[in-house]
């Protein structure tokens, strides 16, 4: 295969930029899919934090704009084996900070409780009414830091705490107290979740079958909340996304094509002359293959990198958000760039196979 | 000059088919990201542009209907009506809720209609009546298709069931779609007959909105007064501040994409005519003339590329839809001006490397190598 490794690194800037055209179209696959992946990941941060095993929810919302009346808490505390029973308002809202406007989840918890942030970067949690804790990345783009106030929904707060692990793409959290947020909203006494833990000894399913009874609400396994959850956020905002996504995928495999089939009539005529001087067509489609393979491989190599890299760079010049290149998929990447780059090579192979040795030199 | 580019353009078939596929695809890849954000836009601030109404009245400090709640008391309606060029206050009551079909909980914006209203109600009803009366809801065409309801069947809507009266269309959009019941039946809902959401206010003839727009904030206590045009404003821009990130990522991606095939395409086209421009060369062409030749191939690539990837974006944006009644692409101006000045800045930067390669050919290689 010496033939083929010579001619293939002869013309140098050739070879790279095939090389180039097949990493940037591996790396557009991957970066593509890593917003997906990271998205998935994002929509269900709140829930996975919160506390407990089952979430009591309005009935027949399956937590969408679920409003249940404050007695609910009480009703579960006194359901044998509860632990504890936490409410928390979970309502979206429009941050208008003058020159730019960002949906926000706002959160309202009451601290001794829980369900509120997970991870403070600095700051404190609020104690007062007009006390928020601000996700970290939501604050450091919007100019925000500790002790500067905002306006929402035409009130002022002050932001203490700036919280870790508490933004999306599409919008980030906002933790206020409870009763702030029922009154902010207009839904006094009203909570949207009531996060329910079991004691020592229950299970989850047992949980959700004893608080099954309570009026005007469903129980649900919060397992099964954080899988509906994604559905509608992904029915929401991922279908753009997902769109995208898979038109870059189109795109990216075509590119690949595109780029080893014109490297490869590019070099009809040697493949010809090895017809000229007495090689198999089977020889001739080994060499040719093996071309492919390599620049394939190369440039999915390289691709992947250059994936991982940008991704690091995306993340830590745009924080909000989340990439995740996983090496399942860059494997998948890898493989169908080289199914494409093979048969966009055998395709001009076939041609100059079909040939008798005399015609190649005719022009 | 022309002829020879010509010539040489479409005897390497394939360098051509790659560059124009080339530079076209990468070209789709900015203009379906750019098209899919502008569709998201529009349709999210399309119950506000086709309201019928000139003026919107909200909570103070109110500047969204999307991802957003107003409340008012039912008192303001008076209150506005007395202001100086106001025609017609239509209240509306207003929540994000769901529409319970057999497949999943449906997202919906349920607005509440009060009887005979100057504004806001459905501005493409397809079947049936346009206004609810109690006990009905009017929804859109496709979500209904889906629940399998027609006029006259049966749906759930805010968790109490309602009859289907009439069919719309355009209002669904990716994030929801929009249903509408009567006002007292929303009030009944709610267990409150003392708020409502927005006011929908019709200036008389004579009056400019943006001044009953003043007006209204003006003697009115505690409400914001929105022109339509600036609501729906405020709307797309929350959209479109997602978008800018992701858009600016798509373009550089895009734009890497296009040169590298772009620049592997001219390169391997001036490689192989290395010995017809030697010739060239040899018998007296300056390099000015050969570059003449690269860039008007390249030029020619540029827009048979640019094409491609319109053509393209436009049959998505017709066939998209089709399947997905939800997303909506629309290509813009501004879009089609970024990418024809992409396609340039490619195409530029492409053509340097074959102007440094006949830069340093040297004819007398013409006599020396046969093959290419």
């Amino acid at each position: 295969m010496s033939v083929a490794w010579r001619n293939l690194i002869q013309d140098k800037t050739r070879a790279l930029l095939s090389v180039a055209g097949v990493a940037l179209a591996i790396m557009l696959i991957l970066i593509l899919g890593g917003f997906v992946a990271g998205m998935n990941e994002q929509v269900s941060t709140y829930l996975e934090h919160s506390p407990g095993s089952v979430v009591l929810v309005q009935a027949g919302t399956k937590g969408s704009s679920s409003v249940l009346p404050e007695e609910t808490v009480a009703a579960a505390r006194s359901v044998a084996g509860v632990e504890s029973a936490v409410p928390v308002i979970s309502q979206y809202a429009v941050l208008d900070l003058g020159q730019t406007k960002q949906y926000v989840s706002v959160i309202g918890y009451d601290p001794s409780l829980g369900g509120g942030p997970w991870a403070l970067r600095e700051g404190t949690f609020p104690e007062a009414d007009n006390e928020v804790v601000m996700d970290a990345v939501l604050a450091d783009r919007r100019g925000l830091r500790l002790d500067d106030d905002f306006s929402l929904l035409g009130q002022t707060f002050k932001v203490v705490g700036l919280s870790n692990g508490t933004t999306t793409w599409m919008t980030s959290y906002l933790f206020m107290r409870l009763d702030k947020a029922q009154q902010l909203f207009g839904s006094p006494q009203t909570t949207t979740f009531v996060f329910v833990s079991a004691s020592n000894g229950i299970t989850p399913d047992q949980l959700r079958k004893r608080l099954a009874g309570i009026r005007g609400a469903d129980a649900m396994l919060k397992t099964d909340l954080i899988a509906t959850s994604r559905t509608t956020y992904l029915s929401v905002f991922g279908a753009p996304l997902n769109l995208m996504a898979g038109i870059a995928g189109l795109v990216g495999t075509l590119v690949v094509g595109l780029v080893i089939y014109t490297a490869t009539i590019e070099r009809q005529r040697e493949y010809g002359v090895l017809k000229a001087v007495g090689a198999r067509n089977r020889y001739l489609y080994q060499v040719v293959a093996l071309q492919a393979a390599v620049a394939a491989m190369v440039g999915s190599f390289v691709g992947t990198g250059l994936a991982l890299v940008s991704a690091q760079l995306i993340m830590a010049f745009r924080p909000q958000f989340l990439i995740t290149v996983e090496p399942a998929s860059a494997l998948s990447a890898a493989a169908i760039g080289l199914v494409m780059a093979v048969f966009a090579a055998l395709l001009p192979a076939r041609m100059v196979a079909r040939l008798s040795p005399a015609d190649v030199f005719r022009r | 000059m022309l002829l020879l580019a010509l010539r040489n353009l479409f005897e390497g078939k394939a360098r051509f088919v790659m560059s124009t596929a080339g530079l076209g695809l990468a070209l789709l890849l900015v203009l379906v990201l750019d098209a899919i954000w502008a569709g998201s836009e529009s349709q999210i601030s399309a119950y506000i542009d086709r309201s019928g109404a000139d003026v919107w009245v909200a909570q103070q400090g109110v500047r969204n209907m999307h991802m957003a709640s107003s409340s008012l008391p039912v008192t303001t309606v008076p209150d506005v009506e007395l202001v100086p060029g106001v025609r017609s206050v239509t209240p509306i009551l207003y929540v994000l809720g769901t529409i319970n079909t057999p497949n999943a909980n449906q997202l919906a914006y349920v607005i509440g209609l009060p009887p005979s209203p100057a504004a806001g109600t459905p501005w493409a009803v397809v079947k049936g009546a346009g206004v609810p009366r109690s006990g009905e809801a009017i929804i859109d065409r496709t979500v209904a298709s889906n629940a399998g309801v027609d006029v006259g069947g049966v749906i759930t809507v805010l968790n109490h069931r309602f009859t289907v009266v009439g069919l719309t269309a355009g209002t669904l959009n990716i994030v929801n779609s929009i249903a509408f019941i009567s006002l007292g039946d929303f009030m009944a809902l709610r267990r409150s007959q003392a708020t409502i959401s927005y006011l929908l206010v019709r200036t008389a003839a004579g009056s400019s909105p943006s001044s009953v727009r003043t007006a209204i904030e003006r003697q009115v206590p505690g409400v914001t007064a929105l022109t339509t045009a600036e609501f729906s404003e405020q709307e797309r821009a929350v959209v479109a501040g997602m978008s800018t990130d992701v858009v600016a990522i798509m373009n550089l991606v895009g734009l890497l994409i296009g040169l590298a095939v772009m620049a592997l395409s001219t390169y391997t086209a001036v490689l192989s005519r290395r010995s017809e421009f030697g010739v060239l060369k040899a018998l007296g062409a300056r390099n000015a003339d050969l570059y003449v030749v690269v860039i008007v191939q390249t030029a020619i690539a540029l827009a048979f590329g640019l094409a491609v990837g319109i053509a393209l974006t436009w049959l998505l944006s017709v066939g998209i839809p089709l399947v997905k009644p939800s997303l909506a692409l629309e290509m813009t101006p501004a879009s089609l001006a970024k990418v024809t000045s992409m396609a340039l800045v490619i195409a530029v930067l492409a053509a340097i490397l074959p102007v440094w390669q006949l830069a340093r050919l040297d004819p007398a290689i013409v006599f020396r190598r046969k093959v290419a």
